[in-house]
């Protein structure tokens, strides 16, 4: 399962953010990726390192991939973080 | 192994033998051992040990940083818990301690080879290194701390050696397993000395870099009145010591040579200073710092808890008086839950009478309600109550105002109280210059040497390259204390004295003689203090004070204390 959401948060996948969106990532079983939608490479999300070490900026497209039981809801979740802008979480 | 003697600063009148602990809490690391030497899953269980420690601290100080500062804040501990936990570290980690590393030797090499990658990429991507770096450290001290020396459980008889000992770490000694301690620095009144007194541990401090030659395990003697530290000690240095430890306990009260009543108090930290103040032959509790009943915990202790502190220090004595110093903290003292601010020169800033006396009227009215009712219990009558760090008429008199209106709260409400015996300390040169006109309006007089030595001389305590200015023999601290003590004369103003100074046995004689009627010091030094009191004859007290008075120079000063002795 797959989606391309556009990074809203003023910080993009840094700081609280990411770590909003690392944690969200590790609370279900599905398996997720995610990389920038220009591109092949994917990193796993419920990997701070990987998740910062992409430097996503806020307006950037990225991909996630998700492959599990709960993949829909996952996904649900992780696009509602990155499509809200920060002040609201 | 030849005998052979180190000098420091000795800080409390007792010997102890022992075998060297070295205590190095921030050693670099060492170099790791060959990897055929490492026990992987050993090092693997540290890995994961240490990782579950670093995240319960991250997780407090996330808790105490979203209380004191803000969420938003406290935030980035979430990340650090994030990267703690990554799989990509961890797995590093992992794949270095089984190519043979020790576990701290492989968080610094995986941590290290991921700062290096997100410094390359610049922008941001610093701030996140930055992050690393911290989390690294953090669990690299984590890692070694659960193999570095233990100071809480010790073998027993252990001298423990030091560059130097922070509050938290002598806090941690126990007495009952430490024969003593030597540091490299510190001075007489550096906080770790005066802990030692108070627990009661021989302790040398400022020995010098030389200290460095004294490797672990060597039988020492610390011989903490002389200050000397005797490495590998021959039998007649060891019986010696052991002689020496043995003081006389006297538990009445004790008077010159010639019968003056001086009384030899002890003064309370903790609440684990009452046992030793009574043991020790207190006749009472000169000074019982009550702010120890407010720090290391999430809120201020309730009137009723205060009301059982104070009632309890009263029942530990059966005569004694007991002392009680209203809440003295400011700035250099963190208590997160009274959130208070911080100052550029904490002890210049409002500490002490200021602050209970300032905005937040409400702590000091729950501290005065516990202090009245304490005062109408059954031992109440010999409890006793002094002002810290009072410089004007106007805060004495506010003060008092304040002990009135909250016995007439509790007079309406129905509740025992009485109104105690009022003092103030005299730790200020301001204070000291007005004694006299303080006298009329209080009970007692309590000079504080430690601040008045630090605020007379202006110099800090704590700095050993100012400590001989601050040191109490300076002729202008013993020019104010006289300046208190004939101020008081004629006054129904007894004098007391409550720092460090009260408790040093060589200069009993001379306090006697400026006119001094009660001495509190850590209970350490009490059976000391109360063996020159009935030494002491207070004509030669007197004749000694006036020309000590007439000295120029501390040099003077100490010829004169110890050629008359």
């Amino acid at each position: 399962m797959e989606r391309i959401v556009t990074v809203v948060p003023e910080d993009g996948l840094h700081a609280r953010p990411a770590s909003k969106f690392v944690e969200t990532a590790n609370e279900y079983d599905a398996d997720v990726q995610l990389g920038r939608a220009d591109s092949d490479d994917l990193a796993p999300a419920a990997s701070m390192l990987a998740v910062t070490g992409l430097g996503v900026s806020a307006g950037e497209d990225v991909r996630l991939v998700a492959e599990g039981d709960d993949a829909e809801a996952v996904l649900d979740a992780l696009e509602d973080i990155l499509s809200t802008p920060e002040a609201e979480h | 192994m030849a005998e052979r003697t180190l000098s420091g600063i000795g800080v409390t009148p007792l010997s102890g033998v022992g075998k060297v602990v070295w205590y190095r809490p921030d050693a670099d690391l060492p170099e790791p051992p060959a990897p055929e030497d490492v026990d992987a899953d050993a090092e693997l269980a540290r890995f994961d040990e240490a990782r579950s420690d670093a995240e319960d601290e991250l997780q407090t100080e996330r808790a105490r940083t979203a209380e004191r500062v803000g969420e938003e804040e406290a935030a980035v501990f979430d990340a650090h818990v994030q990267f703690l936990n990554d799989p990509q570290i961890t797995d590093g980690v992992t794949d270095a301690i089984e190519g043979g590393l020790p576990a701290e030797h492989a968080v610094q090499e995986t941590f290290t080879g991921f700062v290096e990658q997100f410094e390359s990429m610049g922008g941001r991507m610093g701030e996140r290194a930055d992050d690393l770096r911290d989390i690294r450290d953090r669990l690299v001290r984590v890692i070694s701390d659960s193999e570095r020396v233990d100071l809480s459980s010790l073998p027993k008889g252990s001298v423990v050696v030091a560059e130097r000992l922070t509050p938290s770490d002598t806090a941690q000694l126990d007495p009952k397993r430490v024969a003593g301690f030597v540091t490299v620095t510190g001075g007489r009144t550096s906080h770790a000395a005066i802990f030692a007194r108070s627990l009661a541990l021989p302790a040398i401090v400022g020995v010098g870099e030389e200290l460095e030659s004294v490797e672990d395990g060597t039988e020492v003697v610390v011989d903490g009145d002389a200050g000397n530290l005797v490495v590998n000690p021959g039998d007649d240095t060891k019986a010696a010591a052991a002689a020496e430890a043995d003081v006389h306990v006297r538990s009445g009260p004790v008077e010159t040579a010639d019968g003056v009543g001086i009384e030899v108090a002890a003064n309370v930290g903790t609440l684990a200073d009452l046992e030793p103040a009574v043991d020790r032959g207190g006749d009472g509790i000169g000074l019982f710092r009550s702010e120890f009943l407010f720090l290391d915990r999430e809120s201020p202790p309730d009137e009723d808890e205060q009301f059982e502190a104070y009632v309890d220090a009263l029942e530990s004595f059966e005569h004694g008086r007991v002392v009680v110093r209203t809440l003295d903290i400011g700035g250099d003292k963190p208590v997160p839950y009274l959130d208070l601010p911080e100052e550029e020169n904490p002890f210049l800033g409002e500490r002490g009478i200021r602050r209970s006396l300032g905005p937040d009227a409400s702590l000091f009215e729950t501290q005065i309600r516990a202090l009245l009712r304490a005062a109408g219990s059954t031992d109440g009558t010999r409890l006793s109550v002094m002002l810290p760090l009072v410089t004007t008429l106007e805060e004495l008199h506010e003060a008092r105002e304040r002990f009135e209106s909250v016995a007439s709260d509790l007079a309406e409400e129905g509740l025992t109280h009485e109104m105690p015996e009022f003092g103030i300390m005299i730790e200020t040169p301001a204070a000291a210059f007005m004694a006299d006109r303080f006298a009329p309006h209080v009970d007692f007089f309590s000079i504080g040497t430690n601040d008045l030595a630090q605020y007379v001389m202006a110099a800090e305590r704590g700095n050993e390259r100012v400590s001989e200015l601050g040191d109490y023999r300076q002729p202008a601290v013993l020019h104010a204390i006289d300046a208190t003590v004939s101020a008081a004369d004629g006054h129904d103003c007894w004098v007391g004295m409550c720092g460090e100074m009260a408790g040093d046995p060589d200069l009993t004689e001379l306090l006697v003689g400026l006119g001094l009627d009660e001495l509190s010091m850590s209970a350490v030094t009490v059976p000391h203090v109360k063996a020159a009191v009935t030494e002491t004859d207070t004509a030669e007290a007197e004749a000694l004070a006036a020309k000590v008075l007439a000295a120029d120079t501390k040099d003077e000063v100490t010829n004169l204390l110890t050629t008359d002795q």
